[in-house]
C-alpha cells in the first residue's frame, strides 16, 4: 500500500484580483485628507455661530470659474483631494459656507469609502462568546458551523482541499473565506498566525481599525470635524446636511457610537419614515455586534423600500447568526423584486459554497455570469470547481477568459499553470509557473507557486526537484502544512523514518485539519511497530476525513492486531 | 475587466490643460444641415467652444483640418452646451451656451466656398441674458406643453431654479431643503422638472406647480412664505434612493411608457413617471456617466454606463450585454449619428479626449509583457545544475531543517567475527562425528549511553550451527558503560550449514520517567 497520497492543491492561490476580495477601496485609503480648516474651526466654530447662508462666495473674476462650482465638478470627477482642498479655502473665508462644508465632508468620506457590504471580520471573541446560537447542535444543512453534514454532495478532502473548518477552498478569496468558522476555541486559538491568517481578537480592534486609518492621520490643524464639539440634534434636524454628516463619522472617523447617535436623533426628526437612517442605524448595531436589534432596523427599512443593499445587510445579518437558510431565502425574495440581480445571486451562491453545496453554488454561478458575463468571482469559481472535479481543461478555459479579461496577477498564472499540467499542455506548465514566480507580491504567493512546481515534479518522476521544491516552499512559507506534508513523504521513500516522522508532526500540528498527516503518521508509525501511535493517528485522520477508505482499513486492521495480542 | 476594447473611428485631444465636464459635450445637428447628420459640439472650462464633424476617410485616420468646423474662444468658463429650438419664430436648431453668470444663444450656420475645403462656419449670437446668480446647470424642453420651440431652465449654485421663455426670463424659484445642486432634467411626458436633491431624494416639481408659487427673489421670503401663504412650492413626489446622484435622464422610447434613469454613486435605477422604482442595478465601480440609447427589444432600453476603471459597459435594463475598454474616463458620453454610420459612441474625459469609438471585437489593450526568455543552451545549464546541487548537498548536511539524526543510538551492538579459527576448538556436544569441530569466536559488545535496565542479549544461529551460549543476562548498564561476551559458534548437526549468518538482539528497559497509562 502506498503512503497517503501527495495532494494537489490549487487554490491557495486562489484569485485575489482587483476588483473584489476584502480590500476593496473605492477611494485610496492611503491618501491623507485634506488639511481641515484650523483647528476644529468648521465645526466648532458652525456650533455657536449656527450654519448660516450667504449667497454664493465672491463671484467669478475673469476667466475663473466660481470655486464652489469647481470644488463641486471635482467631486463629479472624483478628484476629492482638489476638491477638499479648494473647499477648506472657501471655509476660510467667513462666514463659513454650509455647501463647502458638506461637500468637504463627503470628499473626505469618499476618500476612504468600503462598501459596508463587503466589510466582514469575525474575531475570536465574537466566533466563541457568540450569544445568538441558537441550538449548539444544528440539524444538518442548516449550519455553517457543520459544514461536513450537508446533504449536497460536496467534494471529498481527498480531491479538494478544505479549510481549516473543512470547507473547500473557493475559488476567490473574500473576506470570510480567509480561515473559516472555527468550532472549537481551541481551534481557532490555534490557527496558525501568519499574516494572512491571523485573527483579531475581536472585531473591534481588527481591521476597522485598519481601515479607519485617514482619521488616525494627525492633522497639523487638528481634525476636520471635532466629534466631541458637535451638537448632534441640532444637526439631526437638518437632513441634508445630517446624512453626510452620518457617512462622514462612520466611514472616515469609525466612530460609530457618535455615529449611532446621530442616526437615532435623525431618524426620530424623520419621524421614523426614512428607510435610509433605519439602514444606518442596523449598519451601526452590526458593527457593535447587537445582530438583532440590526435585523429589526432592516427589516423595518425593507418594509418602507425594497433595495438591493438593505438585503445584502440584512442577509449578512443572517449569515452572522448563523441562519444561511433564512438568508438565502431572502436573497430569492430579493430575486423575485429585483430579477437578475448580479449581487443577490452572487449571494446565494457564497452561501452554498460554504454549506458545502458545490453543485448549487455553481448554478448560481452560473446565473451570475448569465447576467454579467465579466463577473470575475463567478468565473474564479467555477473554474476552481472545474479543476477539482478533474476537468483541467474546461477549467484552463475559464481562467484563460479571466487572463484575457486583464487579471494579471501570481495567482491566475498559478491556476493556469497547474490547469495545463493536469491538462497534459506541458509545454505551458512551467512557463505559466515562471510568470507566476515573475509576479509573486510576497512570500506566501511565492511559496504557493513553488508548492504547486513541487506536485509537477513529483508529476513527471523528478523527486530531486519535488524535494527542492518543497523545501523552497518552506523557506518562502514556513507554515506551509501541505509541503510538510509532502516532504514527508518524500523522506519516507528515502527511507529516513525519523525525519519524516518529524515532518508529519509539524504538518498536523500547523494543520490539524488535514487528514493527509495522520494518515501517513498512521502508516509509518505502523510499519516501524509502534501500533499504538499509529492507532491514535488513524483515528485523528478519520475525524478529519470521516470517508476516507485507507484510514477505515488501516483501522480495522489494527484492531485486529489488537485483539490477537 | 473586459474582453474588448473600443474601436476607435476618430479621435482628438483638445486644447491643452483644458477641463471637461458632464455638461461640456452635445451632439446635434446644431447647422441645420437637415441631412441627420450629428456635430460634436464641446465647450471647456477655458472657455473654448469647438465644433467637429468627424468623417475620417478610414477607421482611425488622424483628424483632418476641415473636421474642425468651428473654434472660438469666449469670454467666460462653459459650463453646458445644450441644442434646441431656442429663438422664437423658428424651428430651427440653435446653440445654447451656459457660462457662470450669463446664457448665451448662438446660431450657427455654414457658407459654401468656393473650393473644396472652402466651407466657412460662424457663430451668430441671437440673445444673451445676464443671470443674478451664479448658474450650474440647465435642462430645456417644451415646458408647458409648448409647441415647436424649447424653454431654458438653468439651476443656479445656491438652488433657484431660473426659467427663460426664449428671449425674456420668465420667473426664479427657490428649491426648497437645497443645499448642493444635484441633476437636473425635464420630463415632457409629466411636464415636471426632476432632480436630486441633497437629502438623497429624487424630487419631482411640476412646471405647473412652479410657475404659480409666488415669486420669490430672497430666499428668506420662501422661508416666511412657508409660514404665511399657501402657494409654496410643493413637491409633486419624492423618492428616497440613499445618496447622491451623478446624472438623470428621462426616456420614453416606446410610447406609452416613459422611464426615469438615475445613476448614482454606488447604483443606478429605472423609475416609473410617478416615482416608483421598475428596477435597479448595483454597481460595483464608480460610474463616471451615462446614457440611455436605444430600446432593441420591446420592454426593455439599453444604457451605456462610464466608470473610473475605463470601461464602457452597455446593460440592457439590468443585464450586461457588453463591456468595452476606453482609453480614457469619460465624464462624458453621447450617442451620434455621422455620415453613413449610425450610433457612434461619442465620449470626452476631462482633460480633453474627445473620441468616437464603435463596438468591435478588438482584443482589450492588455496584453502580459513577455518574460525574458533567453536562449537555453543545455550543456552550461546542465553543468551548473549539477554544481548547485553538489552545494546543496553538501549544505543539508549540516544545516537542513531536520539535520540527519547521529548515529549514536541509546544502545549500540556490534559483533566481531575473528579472521581466524580458534585454536583449541570450543565445540561442546556436537554431533559431528570427527576428531575436531572448529569454532570460530564472536565478540559481541554491548554500548549503551543511556541507563539500560536489565538487559538481556539473545544471540541465534540456524542449525545445523550453534553457539556456545545463547542466553546472557546483565547487570544494569550505567550510561556509556559497556558489556562484552564471548562466544564460539561451532558446526553441531551433522549436515552443511545453510546459512552462515547469525542475529543478536538486547532486550532493555528505558525508563521513560512516564507512568503507565
Amino acid at each position: 500500500r502506498a503512503a497517503g497520497p501527495a495532494r494537489s492543491h490549487l487554490p491557495r492561490g486562489a484569485l485575489r484580483p482587483g476588483r473584489g476580495g476584502a480590500r476593496r477601496l473605492r477611494g485610496s485609503s492611503s491618501a491623507a485628507p485634506a488639511l481641515g480648516t484650523g483647528p476644529g474651526s468648521a465645526a466648532a466654530a458652525r456650533e455657536e455661530r449656527g450654519p448660516g447662508r450667504s449667497s454664493c462666495g465672491a463671484p467669478a473674476g475673469g476667466m475663473g470659474l466660481e470655486p464652489l462650482f469647481q470644488a463641486w465638478s471635482y467631486f463629479r470627477r472624483r478628484k476629492f483631494r482638489e476638491c477638499a482642498d479648494l473647499c477648506s479655502q472657501l471655509l476660510e473665508r467667513p462666514p463659513g459656507e454650509q455647501a463647502a462644508w458638506s461637500l468637504k465632508t463627503r470628499a473626505l468620506t469618499e476618500m476612504v469609502y468600503v462598501d459596508e457590504i463587503d466589510m466582514d471580520q469575525e474575531g475570536i471573541a465574537e466566533m466563541i462568546l457568540d450569544e445568538n446560537a441558537i441550538a449548539q447542535v444544528a440539524r444538518p444543512g442548516t449550519s455553517l458551523k457543520l459544514p461536513g453534514t450537508s446533504q449536497g454532495g460536496g467534494p471529498s478532502p481527498a480531491v479538494r482541499p478544505v479549510t481549516q473548518s473543512g470547507r473547500p477552498i473557493t475559488g476567490f478569496v473574500r473576506p470570510s473565506t480567509q480561515s473559516g468558522r472555527p468550532s472549537t476555541m481551541e481551534q481557532a486559538i490555534r490557527t496558525p498566525r501568519t499574516a494572512l491568517t491571523a485573527r483579531p481578537i475581536t472585531s473591534a480592534s481588527g481591521g476597522y481599525v485598519r481601515l479607519g486609518t485617514a482619521s488616525m492621520l494627525t492633522n497639523p490643524d487638528g481634525p476636520f470635524i471635532n466629534l466631541s464639539r458637535l451638537n448632534f440634534a441640532k444637526y439631526a434636524q437638518k437632513p441634508k446636511l445630517a446624512k453626510a454628516l452620518f457617512e462622514y463619522i462612520f466611514h472616515h472617523e469609525n466612530d460609530i457610537k457618535n455615529a449611532l447617535d446621530l442616526a437615532a436623533l435623525a431618524t426620530e426628526h424623520a419621524q421614523f419614515k426614512d428607510w435610509w437612517w433605519k439602514v444606518q442605524i442596523g449598519k451601526c448595531y452590526y458593527r457593535l455586534g447587537l445582530y438583532r436589534e440590526a435585523e429589526k432596523q432592516f427589516k423595518s427599512a425593507l418594509k418602507q423600500q425594497d433595495m438591493v443593499d438593505t438585503i445584502l445587510y440584512l442577509a449578512k445579518v443572517y449569515l452572522r447568526l448563523d441562519q444561511p437558510v433564512t438568508a438565502v431565502n431572502l436573497f430569492k425574495q430579493g430575486l423575485d423584486r429585483f430579477p437578475g440581480e448580479v449581487t443577490l445571486t452572487c449571494g446565494i451562491a457564497r452561501i452554498y459554497e460554504e454549506m458545502n453545496n458545490i453543485s448549487s453554488a455553481a448554478e448560481y454561478y452560473k446565473d451570475v455570469l448569465k447576467q454579467d458575463n465579466t463577473h470575475v468571482e463567478a468565473i474564479a469559481c467555477i473554474g476552481s470547481n472545474h479543476f477539482y472535479s478533474d476537468q483541467p481543461e474546461i477549467a484552463l478555459r475559464f481562467y484563460r477568459r479571466l487572463l484575457q479579461m486583464g487579471v494579471y496577477n501570481c495567482q491566475l498564472f498559478n491556476n493556469l499553470g497547474l490547469c495545463c499540467f493536469y491538462a497534459q499542455q506541458y509545454d505551458m506548465t512551467l512557463s505559466s509557473f515562471e510568470r507566476a514566480l515573475f509576479l509573486a507580491e510576497n512570500e506566501e504567493e511565492t511559496a504557493d507557486v513553488w508548492y504547486n512546481l513541487g506536485h509537477v515534479a513529483v508529476g513527471i518522476g523528478d523527486l530531486n526537484l519535488a524535494y527542492q521544491c518543497f523545501k523552497l516552499t518552506l523557506v518562502n512559507n514556513n507554515d506551509y502544512a501541505e509541503a510538510y506534508n509532502n516532504l514527508a513523504v518524500l523522506e519516507m521513500r528515502k527511507g529516513h523514518i525519523e525525519q519524516a516522522r518529524a515532518l508529519l508532526q509539524t504538518a498536523s500540528s500547523l494543520a490539524p485539519h488535514m487528514y493527509e498527516p495522520h494518515f501517513n503518521f498512521a502508516i509509518l508509525s505502523e510499519k516501524v511497530g509502534d501500533l499504538q501511535r499509529s492507532y491514535t493517528a488513524a483515528q485523528k485522520s478519520e475525524e478529519a476525513f470521516p470517508g476516507h477508505v485507507d484510514t477505515q482499513q488501516l483501522i480495522k486492521q489494527l484492531k485486529e492486531h489488537f485483539a490477537m495480542l | 475587466m473586459s474582453l474588448f476594447k473600443a474601436r476607435d473611428w476618430w479621435s482628438t485631444i483638445l486644447g491643452e490643460k483644458e477641463e471637461f465636464d458632464q455638461g461640456c459635450l452635445c451632439v446635434a445637428d446644431v447647422d441645420n444641415s437637415g441631412s441627420g447628420q450629428d456635430k460634436v459640439i464641446v465647450g471647456s472650462y477655458k472657455g473654448y467652444l469647438r465644433i467637429f464633424n468627424p468623417h475620417p476617410v478610414k477607421p482611425g485616420d488622424e483628424v483632418q483640418p476641415e473636421d474642425l468646423l468651428l473654434e472660438v474662444q469666449l469670454r467666460e468658463p462653459i459650463l453646458q452646451v445644450e441644442v434646441g429650438k431656442f429663438v422664437s419664430g423658428t424651428e430651427g436648431l440653435h446653440l445654447a451656451v451656459l457660462h457662470c453668470r450669463k446664457l448665451c444663444v448662438y446660431a450657427v450656420s455654414g457658407t459654401l466656398g468656393n473650393v473644396e475645403h472652402g466651407n466657412q462656419y460662424q457663430i451668430k449670437l441671437m440673445y444673451e441674458h445676464n443671470l443674478q446668480r451664479t448658474a450650474c446647470n440647465m435642462t430645456y424642453g417644451p415646458f408647458g406643453g409648448v409647441k415647436g420651440r424649447d424653454l431654458i431652465c438653468i439651476q443656479s449654485m445656491d438652488g433657484m431654479l431660473m426659467l427663460f421663455e426664449q428671449e425674456s426670463y420668465a420667473f426664479g424659484r427657490f428649491l426648497p431643503g437645497f443645499l448642493l445642486p444635484g441633476p437636473l432634467t425635464y420630463s415632457s411626458r409629466t411636464d415636471s422638472f426632476i432632480t436630486v436633491s441633497s437629502c438623497q431624494q429624487v424630487e419631482s416639481y411640476k412646471y405647473q406647480v412652479l410657475a404659480f408659487a409666488t415669486d420669490a427673489e430672497e430666499r428668506q421670503e420662501t422661508e416666511q412664505q412657508k409660514l404665511s401663504s399657501g402657494k409654496r412650492l410643493v413637491v409633486d413626489w419624492v423618492l428616497n434612493i440613499g445618496e447622491q446622484a451623478l446624472d438623470i435622464c428621462v426616456v420614453s422610447f416606446n410610447q406609452g411608457v416613459s422611464s426615469i434613469f438615475v445613476l448614482g454613486e454606488r447604483n443606478f435605477f429605472c423609475l416609473k413617471d410617478n416615482g416608483q422604482i421598475r428596477f435597479m442595478k448595483k454597481l460595483d465601480y464608480s460610474p463616471s456617466c451615462f446614457i440611455p440609447y436605444c430600446s432593441v427589444q420591446e420592454g426593455t432600453v439599453n444604457t451605456l454606463i462610464g466608470n473610473h476603471s475605463k470601461m464602457l459597459n452597455v446593460y440592457q435594463d439590468v443585464r450586461l450585454k457588453w463591456a468595452t475598454q476606453l482609453p480614457h474616463i469619460p465624464v462624458s458620453v453621447k450617442v451620434a449619428n455621422f455620415q453613413d454610420l449610425k450610433g457612434v459612441i461619442v465620449t470626452l474625459s476631462d482633460d480633453g479626449h474627445l473620441q468616437c469609438s464603435y463596438l468591435g471585437t478588438d482584443p482589450s489593450l492588455f496584453q502580459a509583457p513577455k518574460v525574458d526568455s533567453r536562449e537555453i543552451n543545455y550543456e552550461e545549464m546542465n553543468a551548473e545544475l549539477k554544481e548547485l546541487q553538489k552545494i546543496i548537498r553538501e549544505a543539508t548536511k549540516t544545516q537542513d531543517i531536520l539535520p540527519e539524526s547521529d548515529k549514536l543510538r541509546d544502545l549500540t551492538v556490534t559483533a566481531e567475527v575473528s579472521p581466524d579459527l580458534d585454536a583449541e576448538s570450543q565445540a561442546i556436544e556436537s554431533e559431528v562425528k570427527a576428531e575436531a569441530v572448529p569454532s570460530v569466536t564472536v565478540k559481541i559488545t554491548i554500548q549503551s549511553r543511556v541507563t539500560a535496565q536489565k538487559p538481556s542479549l539473545a544471540v541465534c544461529v540456524q542449525a545445523p550451527l550453534a553457539v556456545t551460549c545463547d542466553q546472557f543476562v546483565f547487570d544494569d548498564l550505567e550510561p556509556d558503560s559497556s558489556e562484552t561476551v564471548v562466544v564460539s559458534v561451532f558446526l553441531k548437526g551433522n549436515c552443511s550449514p545453510s546459512e552462515l549468518e547469525g542475529n543478536c538482539m538486547v532486550l532493555y528497559n528505558i525508563p521513560t520517567g512516564k507512568r503507565p497509562e
